[in-house]
C-alpha cells in the first residue's frame, strides 16, 4: 500500500474547500431534484397571482402606490425565508441516516458542513428571486432602478443567510424532516402574515399592529421595499415605513441579520460539535 | 541491588500495562446517558497493530458507544482512550487522519452515484484532485462496484451499499478501521461477501476494531474476542480459549434407541467429568482429555456389548460461550431478565445444542 499524498494549506484554506465541497454537493443534489425545485416554486407563484388579481383590489391604504409594486417584495421575503428553512430538513436527513456521523469521524473542518449547508440555501435564494422577479415582470412589478433591486436584495439574501442557521439548529435537534415541518411552520406562518408581506400594518388590529411593526421580517421587507419603490414621499413613508428613512431600515435590517446570524450560527455550530448529536 | 532492581520492574508493570505496538487503546472508559443508563462501566481493551478485535455483546451492550469514543462523535464521562498513539480527547482532529468508520447504517449519500460518494470523501480528506479521483476507481474496482459506480445510490442493493460504505472509510487508507456491525440486515451471501473484502484489509495490515452480534462473524474474522456486556468487558480471549472456558471437549454417543441408551448410561459411568447426561437416544461426557476419555469409552461400551449408531467429538460453539457469560442470546435485547437468564446459563453449561 502506497501512501497517499495530502493537500497542504492552513487550516482556513482546507475548511473553505471542505465547505465549497459540501455546497458542491449539496447544489448536485438539488439539481438531480428539478420537480421539487419547481414545485417550491409553485406556490410564491400562486400566491403573486392570487394577491395580484383576486386580493389586491381591496387593499387600502397604499395611497398611490400600485399594489403589485408594493406585493412582489413581501412575496420575495415570504419565498426566502421557507427556502432557508431548507437546511434544517436537509440536516435531519443527514443526521438520521447516518451521513453526519461520517462527515464527523472524517479530517474535515466541522463548520464546513453548516456554513455548505446555509451557503446553498442562499444559492437556492438567489435563483428563486430571479424567477420571482420574472413572474412580477410579467403582472406588472415595475421596480424603480436595477441597483434598488439588487441592493434590496443583496440585504434580503443576507437576512435568509442568517436565518438558515436558525432552521439549521432546528434541524440538528428535530428526530425526522417531518418534524422539522410541525416545528417551524408554526414559527414561519405567524412571521410572514403577521408582518408588511401582503398588507399595510395601519389595517391591522392595534395589538396585531404593535407585533407585526416590531419585527425582524416587516423591517427586512420594508427595506426591501423602499429599495425598489424608489422615490417614497414623506406622507407614503410615514404611513408604510413609521417615518423611517431608507438607511434606517436596512441599517435595522443588517442588525437583525447580524444577531441572529450570530447567536443562532452559535447555537448550531456547537450542537454540531456537541458530542450528543 | 537485585531486590532493588526486582521492586521496580513490579512497580512499573502494574502501573504501565500499555503494549508499545497496541494501534488502539482503552482505558476505563466510562459513559453514562441521561436517565442513568451506564452504557459504558469502566470498559479496557488494546488492539495490537495489525490485529482484528471483534467486540461481541447483546444490543445495549455498549458496542457502539465505544466504538463512538474512540472514532471522537462522543466524549466519555471518564477514561482515556487512543488511536494509532493519538489521544482521541485531546487532539480528536488529528486522530481522524488515521482512523476510517463504516458503522451499521450505510453512511452514504443517497442522492450522489457510488463514484461522487467516494470523490466526496476523497475531497474531505484533502486528497488531490487526481488522487481522489483515482483512488475512487480503485476502490470501486476493489469492492466489485465499478460497473454501478456511475449509478445514483438510490438504485444500490443492500449489500451494495454496505460495500460502499465502506470503501468510503477506505478513501484515505487509515490505518485503523472501526467496522460497527458491518454486515447486520444482510443477506447471507452478501454477508460471505464482506468478510472475504475485510479479510483482504486485515492482510494488508490494517487495524481492525469490529462490533458484531454474529458469533459466527467474531470467529471468522477476529484475533482477539471480547465480550462485553451491560457497559463492562466479561471475557476476553481468542475464540479457542473463550470455548476451553466451557470444559474443553463434549463427547456425544448416540444409540439405536431408548433402553440401550440407558445401559450405555450405566456403563459411563465415572468416565469423564462429571456423570454422562442422555438426552434423548443421545448420551453426552463433558471431557478436557478427549481422546483418552475415548478411547475408555469405547472399551466399556464393547466390554457391554452396546452397539453404537454415531460417535463424535464436538468442541463447544462459541454461541455456547456467549450463553453461558452473558445469559442470552446474541442479538436479544437486556429486555430478558435474570429468570430466563439462569435457565440459559444452564441449559449452556450442560453443552445442550
Amino acid at each position: 500500500m502506497s501512501a497517499l499524498t495530502i493537500q497542504r494549506g492552513t487550516r482556513a484554506e482546507l475548511g473553505i474547500g471542505d465547505t465549497f465541497a459540501m455546497a458542491g454537493r449539496n447544489v448536485r443534489r438539488i439539481l438531480r431534484a428539478p420537480d421539487q425545485v419547481v414545485f417550491t416554486l409553485v406556490s410564491p407563484i400562486l400566491f403573486t397571482l392570487l394577491f395580484r388579481f383576486v386580493f389586491g383590489g381591496a387593499i387600502r391604504g397604499l395611497g398611490s402606490i400600485n399594489y403589485v409594486n408594493y406585493l412582489i417584495p413581501g412575496i420575495a421575503v415570504q419565498t426566502a425565508i421557507f427556502t432557508s428553512s431548507n437546511s434544517g430538513f436537509a440536516l435531519a436527513d443527514d443526521r438520521g441516516n447516518g451521513f453526519l456521523d461520517r462527515l464527523r469521524s472524517l479530517p474535515m473542518a466541522r463548520s464546513a458542513v453548516l456554513i455548505g449547508r446555509v451557503l446553498t440555501d442562499t444559492i437556492s435564494n438567489a435563483t428563486g428571486l430571479v424567477i420571482i422577479v420574472i413572474v412580477g415582470l410579467a403582472v406588472g412589478f415595475r421596480p424603480h432602478s436595477v441597483p434598488g433591486l439588487v441592493v434590496g436584495f443583496a440585504v434580503l439574501l443576507a437576512f435568509v443567510l442568517a436565518t438558515s442557521f436558525l432552521f439549521a439548529l432546528v434541524g440538528l435537534y428535530a428526530s425526522s424532516s417531518q418534524a422539522v415541518n410541525a416545528a417551524t411552520f408554526p414559527v414561519i406562518f405567524p412571521l410572514t402574515f403577521a408582518s408588511s408581506a401582503f398588507v399595510p400594518t395601519s389595517t391591522m388590529p392595534s395589538w396585531l399592529r404593535a407585533f407585526a411593526n416590531h419585527q425582524p421580517v416587516t423591517t427586512v421587507i420594508n427595506a426591501v421595499r423602499d429599495l425598489t419603490l424608489g422615490n417614497v414621499t414623506a406622507a407614503q413613508r410615514h404611513q408604510l415605513f413609521a417615518g423611517q428613512s431608507t438607511s434606517a431600515l436596512v441599517i435595522q435590517s443588517l442588525l437583525w441579520t447580524v444577531g441572529i446570524g450570530l447567536v443562532f450560527g452559535y447555537l448550531a455550530l456547537r450542537r454540531y460539535n456537541s458530542t450528543n448529536l | 541491588m537485585e531486590q532493588a532492581g526486582g521492586i521496580q520492574a513490579e512497580g512499573s508493570g502494574a502501573a504501565t500495562g500499555t503494549r508499545p505496538d497496541a494501534a488502539v487503546v482503552v482505558d476505563s472508559l466510562v459513559k453514562t446517558f441521561k436517565g442513568d443508563v451506564r452504557a459504558l462501566d469502566g470498559v479496557s481493551f488494546e488492539i495490537p497493530t495489525g490485529t482484528v478485535l471483534g467486540l461481541l455483546g447483546p444490543n445495549g451492550a455498549g458496542k457502539t458507544t465505544a466504538v463512538h469514543v474512540l472514532t471522537t462523535l462522543l466524549r466519555p464521562d471518564s477514561g482515556r482512550a487512543s488511536v494509532a498513539g493519538i489521544d482521541v480527547l485531546a487532539n480528536p482532529g488529528e486522530a481522524r487522519k488515521h482512523m476510517g468508520l463504516a458503522g451499521q447504517f450505510a453512511a452514504v449519500d443517497e442522492g450522489l452515484t457510488g463514484m461522487e460518494n467516494l470523490v466526496l470523501v476523497g475531497r474531505l480528506n484533502h486528497l488531490p484532485r487526481a488522487e481522489r479521483r483515482r483512488r475512487a476507481v480503485e476502490l470501486l474496482e476493489q469492492f466489485d462496484l465499478a460497473d454501478s459506480g456511475n449509478r445514483l445510490l438510490k438504485t444500490y442493493s443492500g449489500g451494495m451499499r454496505r460495500r460502499l460504505d465502506l470503501a468510503a472509510a477506505l478513501v484515505a487508507r487509515p490505518p485503523v478501521l472501526f467496522l460497527d456491525e458491518p454486515t447486520t440486515g444482510l443477506d447471507p451471501r452478501s454477508r460471505i461477501d464482506l468478510w472475504a473484502v475485510i479479510e483482504g484489509l486485515v492482510a494488508d495490515g490494517t487495524t481492525l476494531l469490529l462490533t458484531t452480534q454474529y458469533l459466527e462473524e467474531a470467529d471468522r474474522l477476529a484475533n482477539t474476542i471480547c465480550v462485553i456486556d451491560h457497559g463492562r468487558v466479561i471475557a476476553e480471549g481468542t475464540a479457542d480459549e473463550l470455548k476451553s472456558r466451557l470444559g474443553g471437549t463434549t463427547v456425544e454417543v448416540v444409540l439405536p434407541d431408548i433402553e440401550t441408551a440407558a445401559r450405555a448410561r450405566s456403563a459411563l459411568e465415572g468416565v469423564g467429568d462429571g456423570d454422562p447426561v442422555v438426552d434423548g437416544l443421545t448420551v453426552r461426557l463433558a471431557t478436557t482429555t478427549g481422546l483418552a476419555t475415548t478411547s475408555e469409552l469405547v472399551r466399556r461400551l464393547e466390554g457391554a456389548g452396546l452397539d453404537v449408531s454415531s460417535l463424535q467429538l464436538r468442541q463447544p460453539s462459541l454461541d455456547e460461550v456467549f450463553l453461558s457469560l452473558t445469559g442470552q442470546e446474541p442479538g436479544v435485547g437486556n429486555e430478558q431478565e435474570n429468570g430466563s437468564a439462569a435457565y440459559d446459563r444452564d441449559r449452556a453449561g450442560r453443552g445442550a445444542p
